[in-house]
């Protein structure tokens, strides 16, 4: 738009009501204060400046205007110098002084602390002036209206409110005047710098400064001067009497709106009396005429025994009374009496306010919810007044909330507590830390929180209603004004200009043309009750208008004080003008009167609103800071568990702010945190919005930069200190739903029915409204708290899976399955969290824990091929019947001890969120530690994946081929020397006994080998683990892979065969099911839906899955020719049996070593000694077998092993002896035992090295033997192999 | 107080409302202005807060990505 264009009014109108149809969507609950980045407040107070305007009004009350202009004036110049006094912070302190007359730059240093101080002093002079000429002032007026004939006149409610005010001003600049020491001290210390570089020469400002010194130095002095002053005027004491009993009546009526306004009722009402009790004037007889009425004082006062003075500086009124001359203690039994004031206790008060708030808040949404739904241009008459009632009633409320929260902390200020009353109070504590710390039970920091989050919500709500409000306001006011001037005051006039009053005229004329807006400019001339006369018999109709805007400020104090002197009881002639008006008409007026009282609140809504709910104080400590400032304070800084050496040697420090601890709003925040009360969760923003109160406060009350910069300071404290409790206990709770969601139900149930005590599920908490906050307004700063809390949260998350690895890292094999429980609640509780939390990605964060994004391989696969490799391999025995593998404990060590690293501290919530649940999920869990089975290749499968086990097997074969081709080749090469070259299967003849006896001497080397039983069968049993944790593993995969494809069936169109009644077809409900399920099958849809390429992906993704296990990949099958592929030393197999068949009796072939060594191994062994299996378990067999079968020796084996031969023997002959202390029938069972296992050993290995050869090898291939000749004919061989017929032809 | 005397003041009262009136006009529109801009303030706020989240989320995964396939060439 051009800058020429002109846009009409009405456009612009219309321009902003479109703004209200803009959609404009918060998508986050709002549970903080009124957030606002800009604030608008019109504000039409002209101080009377326009009083002139009004000419027809009367003179009198245009003089006083004039009065009451100057009179703010003053008002707003003491609250100013009272500000300044507040916020002085000592600056004498910080200015060094000259240790002697003799130190050369002391001249700078004055120099320097006169140029830095003299605008300071320069304000206290100020102020001196300024009280002087309040005093003289104040006095002046007093006078004035004491004097004997203005004595009968009327004085206005305004004018002896006015006068109050100047009275509280009084009080409270000779309090702080008394309470700041540091500003005496600041001036002394100018005074004697100024003095020695004689910078006041002349004799006034020398008088001056004497004059100031004077001033600071003389407690009570503006009180004292005040009272002094008064005493000389006649008759002060009857207008004080007025002013106190305007104060107790409007008190008692309630004619005051914000907390500030009541308070300064109560002060007044206490110094008053205390100013008029002297010498020539005694309070008791002035009750006694009837002219004060002590009694209901009385009751004020006990009622508030504590009111604000300024900031954090409290009064007790009552005390000005006791301090009084003529103190009757009988007249004040209530004050008097020890009973608590309803004050201090904010539970009594809180049901009420809770009814309150919640009668309010439903009357307001019922309201709101009208407004926002029907159009309207403006309400009836009775709808603007019911609006302006309601938003009256509102702020009226919150007045009255605020109240209970300031009284009380008032309350709280003056009596603090001690480490008697509160056990939890040090008996060093400070005297601030006692009045707000530990001052405060539980259920009263939950009542104070609920308060201000009534106040502040409240605040909220009726701030958005704010243009509906104040549009009715200034509807309603008009028209009861216009109605009122234009209508109801005719009657009075009529009868006054018929009666010839014509003072009653001339006011009420006065009054109408104040204020009246006629229909047609000017009041209707023709108006019969203008003459005095009656109107017609149908009325004299005057049509009212009606606008939506209210009286200036000007206007309304000038009907007000008019019309209040219609109805005053006093008119300064003897008859007052009240007899000469009707009843009804007074009642009329005096209604009008009283409702208008609030007409200036409500016609600056918002700024009353704002102060209404003013709470900025509950910060401010001024008054604690100067008590503390130069003191020292016992307190050891050094960070270290305190004893009590401290108190003797600590390092002192000086006061310049109270820690986050004393403060407040961070008490009442902490506390929520602290408690993690779930009904109090979503009001916790609300205490953190008392340092805007505050805040705001500073920058345009007191001004004060420093003060601001201390807020700014706490606030950044603590709202660190907020985000890292909240999201340190957010984690920690959804740690915990998590784990106790995973808990195992049983587990739960007997733990419950053993009256163990387990937590039930964590409370639910209301977190999640704070997790949707994304704006929190902050001293002006928007907070992101959902990504402060989404960042910690990210960290908590990934310390907590890194942990988990940490801990797994620091103990054995055993602990793979905690890990994977660990692992898994830390994905629910990721999953539960990412619902509100835009967290990392799990998978990602657990490969970043494990060191698996750049690496092939994480932690997880390196720890457990370490532990493999260096406990798992060496030191476990598997047993076959239990399917497990168990930790040998015996003495003898094959390997050295293990040493892992320390397990991490950590706290609960890394963990599994509590310490309950860690104790239940590690009793659960130790019942995995001691062994090794299938549970844990399943975890193992789990945690490895594919890549994990191809890798750790690959390791695992590198390990053995280095077994097999150094150690065991070696043994076996050595162990061959020691076999007999011969060794044949003695005949049945000789009985088991001499079979034994005869073994026993053939293979009385190898028996008597010392590393046999011990090195050499370690060996065989790591080699034997690593073929069972191969094998083991593959089973284990299976199943998971048999899991994921029954999961994947119902998505691949795999349906289970439908039961069929008799007489329905299969095909059909086939069909049916099929067509049922047609949404979950991924490749069609994916087909028809999406692009060539990911139909593409998709179909090759259900091919892999399809044929996993359908072409039988074995693992293991794999392994098992690796390691036949190990076996290629000549060794193993000897030299070709001569027979050219088959070696029979001739000891060359590795299976004849292994028979030696199961004949060691079969011989039972003493009480004390270790058997074999409990060394060794199963791997030994495992590895034997292995290697035979490998070798293809198992028939061979099996037909000549020296065991199965005795066992054979024996089972014929049933002989039981001791040869050579062998106890043969133990033997023999030792040998079937191990015969039942070696063949489940070859089964099993069988089927896997079978398995590949069953349908195209299926034909076997038979070596054909001619029919073995006599020996006579061949004497030199038994077999004619063919190969060696073969070679002798070629030779 | 002569009678047109008396007509001019009561005019200039009602010339003040209606003056008045007007001020109040304005001075409410430009609350509402005010509190137009208040709730864009917000609804903006709370906007840009998403987005922010969404960018951060990918950048976040970007960084995850990056490591994946450097291979650890930036770890050197």
């Amino acid at each position: 738009m051009s800058a020429t264009d002109r846009v009409s009014l009405t456009d612009a109108l219309s321009n902003v009501d479109v703004l209200d149809e803009l959609p404009l969507p918060d998508e986050q609950p709002c549970i903080e204060a009124q957030p606002c980045s800009v604030v608008y407040q019109a504000n039409f107070d002209t101080n009377f400046e326009d009083r002139n305007g009004f000419v027809t009004g009367i003179a009198k009350y245009i003089e006083e205007a004039t009065v009451h202009a100057s009179l703010n004036e003053l008002l707003d110049e003491g609250q100013e110098h009272a500000v300044m006094l507040y916020t002085w912070r000592c600056c004498s302190r910080a200015i060094p002084q000259p240790k002697s007359n003799e130190q050369p730059n002391r001249v700078e240093i004055y120099e320097k602390t006169v140029e830095v101080l003299a605008p300071e002093v320069n304000k206290l002079l100020n102020f001196m002036y300024f009280q002087r000429k309040a005093i003289e002032r104040f006095s002046q007026e007093v006078k004035r209206l004491c004097h004997a004939e203005k004595r009968k006149d009327f004085v206005s409610e305004a004018y002896l409110l006015t006068l109050g005010k100047f009275i509280n001003m009084f009080a409270v600049l000779d309090e702080l005047k008394n309470m700041k020491s540091s500003v005496k001290n600041d001036y002394s210390t100018y005074r004697r710098a100024a003095q020695f570089l004689k910078v006041m020469s002349d004799s006034q400002t020398l008088q001056e400064s004497q004059n100031l010194s004077m001033f600071l130095a003389t407690q009570n002095k503006i009180r004292d001067t005040v009272k002094e002053n008064l005493e000389k005027i006649n008759g002060y004491e009857e207008l004080l009497a007025d002013v106190v009993n305007i104060c107790v009546h409007m008190f008692e009526t309630k004619m005051y709106l914000t907390p500030g306004e009541k308070h300064m009722l109560v002060k007044v009402m206490g110094f008053g009396l205390f100013l008029m009790d002297s010498e020539l004037c005694n309070i008791n007889k002035l009750d006694q005429k009837k002219k004060l009425r002590l009694d209901r004082i009385d009751r004020i006062f006990k009622n508030l025994e504590v009111v604000p003075l300024f900031g954090d500086m409290q009064i007790a009124p009552f005390n000005y009374i006791k301090r009084s001359k003529h103190f009757d203690t009988s007249k004040w039994a209530l004050s008097n009496s020890n009973t608590p004031s309803p004050q201090a206790d904010l539970m009594v008060h809180l049901p009420q306010i809770r009814d309150d708030h919640v009668k309010y808040i439903s009357e307001l949404a019922r309201y709101s919810n009208e407004v926002t739904t029907t159009y309207k241009e403006s309400g009836s008459d009775t709808e603007n007044r019911e609006t302006a009632e309601l938003a009256l009633r509102g702020l009226q409320l919150l007045s009255e909330w605020t109240s209970v929260v300031t009284e009380l902390y008032s309350w709280k200020l003056l009596h603090p507590t001690d480490h008697h009353q509160n056990k939890e109070c040090p008996p060093e504590a400070e005297e601030y830390e006692r009045a707000t710390r530990y001052n405060y039970t539980d259920e009263e920091k939950f009542a104070l929180i609920e308060v201000i989050a009534m106040i502040k919500g409240l605040q909220v709500l009726m701030a958005r209603m704010e243009t509906v409000f104040t549009d009715a306001i200034r509807r309603n006011i008009y028209a009861e004004l216009q109605d009122f001037v234009q209508l109801n005051l005719r009657e009075p006039l009529r009868k006054a200009i018929k009666n010839k009053k014509d003072l009653i005229r001339s006011i009420v004329m006065s009054v109408r043309e104040t204020c009246a807006d006629w229909q047609r400019g000017v009041e209707p001339l023709q108006d019969p009750a203008l003459k005095g006369k009656k109107d017609p018999d149908n009325g004299f109709g005057i049509k009212v208008p009606r606008r939506n805007v209210g009286p200036s400020s000007t206007q309304l104090y000038m009907v007000r004080t008019m019309l209040e002197s219609l109805i005053a009881d006093k008119s300064g002639g003897k008859r007052t003008l009240r007899k000469d008006i009707d009843g009804q008409y007074l009642m009329l007026i005096d209604q009008f009167h009283k409702t208008s009282f609030y007409w200036g609140y409500l016609l600056n809504f918002s700024e009353s609103l704002k102060n209404c709910c003013d709470l900025s104080q509950l910060w401010y400590r001024e008054f604690y800071l100067e008590m503390t400032m130069g003191r020292r304070i016992n307190k050891c800084t050094v960070r270290h568990h305190h004893n009590e050496e401290c108190n003797d040697l600590v390092t002192m420090e000086k006061r310049i702010q109270f820690p986050i601890d004393m403060s407040m709003p961070w008490i009442l925040t902490d506390h929520i945190l602290k408690t993690k009360e779930p009904s109090m969760m979503e009001y916790v923003l609300y205490p953190l919005d008392l340092y805007n109160d505050s805040a705001l406060y500073a920058l345009t009350i007191f001004r004060k930069q420093f003060l601001y910069d201390e807020v700014e300071a706490e606030v950044n404290l603590c709202f660190d200190q907020f985000v890292y409790k909240l999201s340190e206990q957010i984690f920690a709770y959804y740690k915990q739903l998590a784990a106790s969601i995973f808990l195992d139900k049983r587990f739960r149930v007997e733990c419950a029915a053993l009256g163990a005590y387990l937590l039930p599920y964590p409370r639910a908490n209301r977190y999640e409204t704070l997790l949707k906050q994304r704006h929190v307004q902050l001293l002006g700063r928007s907070i992101d708290l959902n990504k402060l809390i989404t960042q910690r949260i990210n960290a908590d998350m990934q310390k907590s899976l890194d942990l988990a690895i940490s801990k797994f890292e620091a103990g054995d094999i055993t602990g793979v399955i905690e890990l994977q429980g660990l692992l898994e609640v830390n994905r629910l509780c990721h999953k539960l969290l990412s619902k509100w939390l835009a967290l990392d990605d799990f998978d990602s964060m657990f490969r970043e824990a494990n060191h698996n994004v750049l690496a092939p391989y994480g932690r997880i696969t390196l720890h457990v091929f370490w532990e493999l490799n260096y406990d798992f391999l060496p030191s476990y025995v598997y047993n076959a019947a239990t399917n497990r593998f168990t930790k040998y404990k015996g003495q003898i060590a094959f390997t050295p001890p293990v040493h892992r690293d320390k397990p991490p501290q950590m706290s609960h919530h890394y963990l599994w969120g509590t310490k309950p649940l860690n104790m239940a999920y590690t009793t659960q869990y130790t019942q995995y530690s001691g062994f090794v089975g299938p549970h844990h290749f399943h975890a193992m499968c789990k945690l490895l994946g594919y890549q994990g086990i191809a890798v750790v097997m690959e390791e695992l074969l590198k390990i053995v081929k280095s077994l097999v081709q150094g150690n065991l080749l070696q043994f076996t090469k050595t162990l061959m020397v020691a076999m007999p070259k011969v060794c044949k299967l003695p005949r049945y003849d000789y009985g088991s006994p001499g079979v034994l006896s005869y073994y026993h001497a053939q293979l009385n080397d190898i028996v008597q080998y010392p590393d046999a039983r011990t090195e050499l069968f370690h060996n065989f049993r790591e080699f034997g683990n690593t073929i069972l944790f191969c094998l083991l593993m593959e089973q284990a995969l299976s199943q998971e892979e048999v899991c994921d494809l029954l999961q994947a069936a119902p998505f691949q169109n795999i349906l289970p065969r439908p039961f069929c009644k008799e007489g329905e077809k299969p095909e059909t409900k086939q069909k049916r099911l099929e067509s049922k399920y047609a949404a979950l099958q991924i490749v069609p849809n994916i087909e028809k839906l999406g692009t060539a390429k990911q139909a593409m992906i998709s179909r090759e993704g259900d091919l892999l899955t399809r044929e996993r296990l359908c072409c039988g990949l074995s693992v293991f099958e794999v392994v098992l020719n690796r390691l036949r592929s190990f076996l290629d030393d000549p060794v193993w197999v000897g030299p070709p049996p001569t027979n050219g068949v088959m070696n029979v009796d001739e000891c060359t072939e590795f299976h004849r070593l292994w028979s030696a060594l199961q004949f060691v191994y079969c011989i039972p062994v003493g009480d004390t000694e270790y058997t074999v299996e409990e060394l060794f378990g199963e791997g030994l067999h495992w590895a034997g077998c292995t290697m035979i079968v490998l070798l293809g020796q198992q028939r061979r084996f099996e037909a000549l092993d020296f065991c199965y031969h005795i066992l054979r023997v024996q089972r014929v002959d049933m002989k039981d002896e001791i040869v050579k202390g062998i106890s043969l029938k133990r033997m023999v069972d030792r040998i079937r035992r191990f015969q039942v296992l070696n063949s489940q050993i070859f089964a099993i290995l069988n089927k896997f090295l079978k398995s590949g050869e069953n349908d195209e090898m299926s034909v076997e291939h038979v070596r054909c033997f001619p029919p073995p000749l006599h020996p006579s004919l061949t004497p030199q061989q038994h077999y004619h192999a063919p190969e060696h017929l073969r070679q002798a032809m070629m030779i | 107080m002569s009678a047109p005397h008396r007509e001019a003041i009561q005019k200039q009262i009602q010339q003040d409302w209606a003056n008045r009136e007007y001020i109040e006009v304005i001075t409410v529109s430009i609350k509402k202005i005010t509190d137009f801009l208040n709730s864009f303030d917000m609804s903006c706020r709370s906007k840009l807060a998403v987005l922010n989240e969404k960018l951060t989320t990918l950048e976040r995964k970007i960084d995850y990505l990056e490591a994946c396939v450097t291979k650890g060439e930036t770890l050197t």
